[in-house]
């Protein structure tokens, strides 16, 4: 088995997993996930509470041994090179800890000494993610004083230090503010842009969009696949059209035999790509439509986690 | 915070951490050494702290001074074998409080798993973390350290041998350090562990004496020994009076054997071979220091320019007694025989006042040597310290078993991180 994923992946698959389980005692935290990160890329993992983001995650990072299924992560399999594994990625936890004595700079320059990286070359680039974190400020105090998301900043700078080529982010969102959460999502996207493969989970769907290429849907251990993409392929093609007068609009869509689902304020159009987008605003317009707003419906992962319909646990 | 300019960094220093292969698990030199600092960082105490320390040193140094200006000249050991054991004791219930909740507590507090994701070895992890307890703990000890010195210099002990002594105490310290972790990567809780750690330290101090005391009834023969008394009563008066007269004058010549029958009574007593069972003594920390002083001899102790013997002197007696076990007139014990003595031996010699008192002498010559073999029997200490090299040894490997990643099993009710 081994073998064949390792011989499939090549470069660009940075996270393969196929079929992984685990379970504690009787509860089965993971039953079958499946998922394929590729370098460069960002995906999303999706789900409700307790239907075991985290602990796949804690299998993908090699920190826990999986009852069954293989996972290579940059052409590394954690059953014979866990080392290797660990060393390939950047682990952001969803608990925040630190070591509450400890600079901010410190922390980062001991963690990069854990990681064998010289000592100056340590500080040097500690002192480079802090400020990448905006944390610069904070060099030099003890990270017990650190809000809640200053302390999630710390704990993404440490993911960071020795240079990662795989990032798994654990609800890293939790506790930022909008405008950090805003750099946040340029910071990765700006980290697959130099090639890193990132898979990040998070409650907050509407801003994984922006940020996503792909998203893995989860639901009682298990990974959703094909139904789960093409909803969210779906969901992505659905425009709002809020009109000044609705039911010009509505009139004029049915003259012309476009389907569309009413709404309360205008129509809802199904329109596959933007170039199509652009010509259709342009065309309501000279129907003498008065479009006020036009765009995607809500979020596409949001969308379709509400059709999932699934339970929580 | 918020109004931070976003900027991007103008560089970034390339980081070229080793490639790493397989899962290695033993304690590298370089990770060793960066986990104790890491560690020893993060116990650094705050200036309450240091304060706090400092006063208790102060008040150490005070005690000393008051007991060098109160004090004879007079050479002691006891003082000095009563700060060794408060070293020891000190040491003992230190090391595992901060050793107890070192790995259960990072493991709760979400600072374990990133340390494990790093190149440390497990090994790493967990010699790192024994070696800056221990080290804490001896920084606390050395507050003892006047004690230990003014106490020195009135005990006779030669440098050397307490040097050995206090060796042998940073070892047994070490050891248990390493159990308190051993708990700690075990329990999941904190109280668990600390008050685990603490239990297996009394069982070693104290459960080897109540171990002693039960495995001892195991090992005694009882045996029946027949012994012959005159029967008083069936005595007439006048004989009643000549035996009585005969006990007062020391002649039994008068009385006539025909008279006088012994009638057999019988008796169980119990011969304890506490040769058998003093290697629990000698697993005992405190007894293992012990073995450690050096042998003080009850005669000569004035010309080998030493102490009087004190506290572990005596010790060392008693568990070298426990050691040879019964000796051979205990084993070899003849029953009496109250006509014997009479019409026997006594009829046929009478001891003059002066046999009498060489007799006692040749006794107290007997009790002095045995006395003097006693305190002279060889030190052994090395069972002790082979315990705990064998509590060290099996409590690392549970700590470096218990770190390694990836996980199969968790410690019962946790999560990772
Ligand atoms: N160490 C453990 N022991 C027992 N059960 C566990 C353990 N870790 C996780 N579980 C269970 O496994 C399931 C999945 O947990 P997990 O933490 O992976 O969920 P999650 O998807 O990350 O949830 P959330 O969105 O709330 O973070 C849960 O039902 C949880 O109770
Ligand atoms: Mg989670």
């Amino acid at each position: 088995m081994t073998t064949t994923i390792e011989a499939s992946v090549g470069v660009r698959e940075a996270i393969v997993a196929r079929g992984v389980a685990r379970s504690f005692g009787s509860v089965r935290a993971v039953e079958d996930a499946t998922l394929t990160v590729p370098a460069g890329s960002v995906t999303a993992l999706i789900g409700p509470n307790g239907c075991g983001k985290t602990t796949l995650m804690l299998m993908l990072s090699g920190l826990l041994r999986p009852h069954g299924g293989d996972i290579a992560i940059a052409g590394h399999d954690p059953k014979t090179d866990a080392a290797a594994v660990r060393a390939a990625i950047g682990w952001m936890p969803d608990q925040l800890g630190s070591w509450d004595n400890m600079t901010c700079l410190q922390t980062l320059t001991l963690m990069g000494r854990a990681y064998r990286i010289p000592k100056d070359a340590a500080r040097e680039r500690g002192a480079e993610l802090l400020a990448r974190v905006h944390l610069e400020e904070f060099a030099d105090r003890p990270s017990r004083v650190l809000s809640r998301g200053q302390k999630q900043r710390l704990s993404l700078a440490r993911a960071l230090v020795h240079d990662p080529q795989v990032l798994l982010l654990d609800e890293p969102a939790n506790g930022l503010d909008p405008r950090s959460r805003v750099e946040l999502r340029d910071l990765v996207r700006e980290l697959a842009g130099e090639g890193r493969a990132v898979l990040i989970s998070s409650h907050v769907l509407a801003e994984l969009d922006e940020m996503v290429d792909d998203a893995v849907f989860m639901s009682k251990g298990r990974t959703l696949g094909d139904e789960a993409a093409t909803m969210v392929a779906h969901a992505r093609t659905r425009y709002r059209v809020d009109a000044l007068d609705r039911d010009h609009l509505l009139e004029v869509l049915a003259r012309f035999g476009i389907a569309a689902e009413p709404s309360d304020t205008g129509a809802i159009l199904t329109i596959d790509s933007e170039d199509r987008a652009a010509e259709a605003l342009a065309w309501m317009v000279n129907q003498g439509v008065r479009v006020h707003r036009f765009g995607p419906v809500g979020s596409a992962l949001e969308q379709t986690y509400m059709a999932m319909n699934e339970e929580r646990r | 915070m918020t109004d931070t300019p976003v900027v991007a960094p103008p560089k970034e220093t390339t980081v070229h951490p080793p490639a790493r292969r397989g899962n290695p698990w033993r304690p590298t030199p370089r990770g060793v050494a960066l986990m104790t600092s890491i560690e020893l960082r993060r116990r650094r105490p705050s200036t309450k702290g240091y304060v706090l320390y400092g006063i208790l040193f102060a008040a150490v140094i005070a005690i000393c001074i008051l007991a060098a200006v109160l004090s004879t000249s007079d050479l002691s050991s006891t003082n000095l074998e009563l700060v060794l054991i408060m070293v020891l004791g000190v040491g003992m219930l230190i090391a595992p409080s901060l050793s107890a909740t070192s790995i259960n507590g990072d493991s709760g507090e979400g600072v374990l798993a990133p340390l494990q994701m790093s190149h440390l070895t497990a090994g790493d992890i967990a010699f790192g973390k024994l070696i800056a307890s221990w080290l804490v703990s001896v920084i606390a000890l050395l507050a003892l350290s006047p004690f230990l010195i003014y106490a020195f210099t009135k005990s006779g002990w030669h440098l050397d041998e307490l040097a050995i002594t206090l060796a042998a105490i940073l070892f047994m310290v070490l050891a248990f350090t390493a159990v308190g972790l051993a708990w700690s990567a075990i329990a999941a809780r904190a109280v668990a562990s600390v008050s685990l750690a603490h239990l297996t330290t009394g069982f070693f101090a104290v459960g080897t004496l109540v171990l002693f005391a039960v495995a001892g009834t195991l090992v005694t023969d009882t045996k029946t020994v027949t012994e012959y008394y005159l029967d008083w009563e069936t005595l007439t008066a006048d004989e009643q009076k000549a035996l009585d007269d005969a006990y007062a004058t020391g002649d039994f010549s008068a009385l006539d054997p025909a008279d006088y029958q012994c009638t057999p009574q019988e008796w169980t007593t119990g011969l304890t071979h506490t040769d058998q069972i003093a290697w629990l003594l000698l697993a005992n920390p405190i007894v293992t220091i012990g073995e450690t002083a050096p042998i003080v001899d009850p005669e000569t102790w004035r010309e080998d320019g030493r102490a009087a013997p004190g506290a572990f002197a005596q010790m060392h007696s008693l568990v070298a007694g426990a050691r040879l076990g019964p000796q051979d007139d205990e084993i070899d014990y003849e029953p009496y025989n109250e006509c014997d003595q009479i019409f026997g031996t006594a009829a046929a010699e009478e001891l003059s006042p002066e046999e009498q008192e060489a007799q006692w002498e040749a006794d107290q010559a007997e009790y002095d040597a045995y006395q003097q073999e006693l305190a002279n029997l060889p030190r052994a200490p090395w069972l002790g310290l082979a315990v705990q090299a064998v509590l060290l040894v099996g409590s690392m490997l549970i700590v470096v078993r218990r770190l390694r990643v990836p996980y199969k099993k968790l410690r019962a009710g946790t999560r990772v991180a």
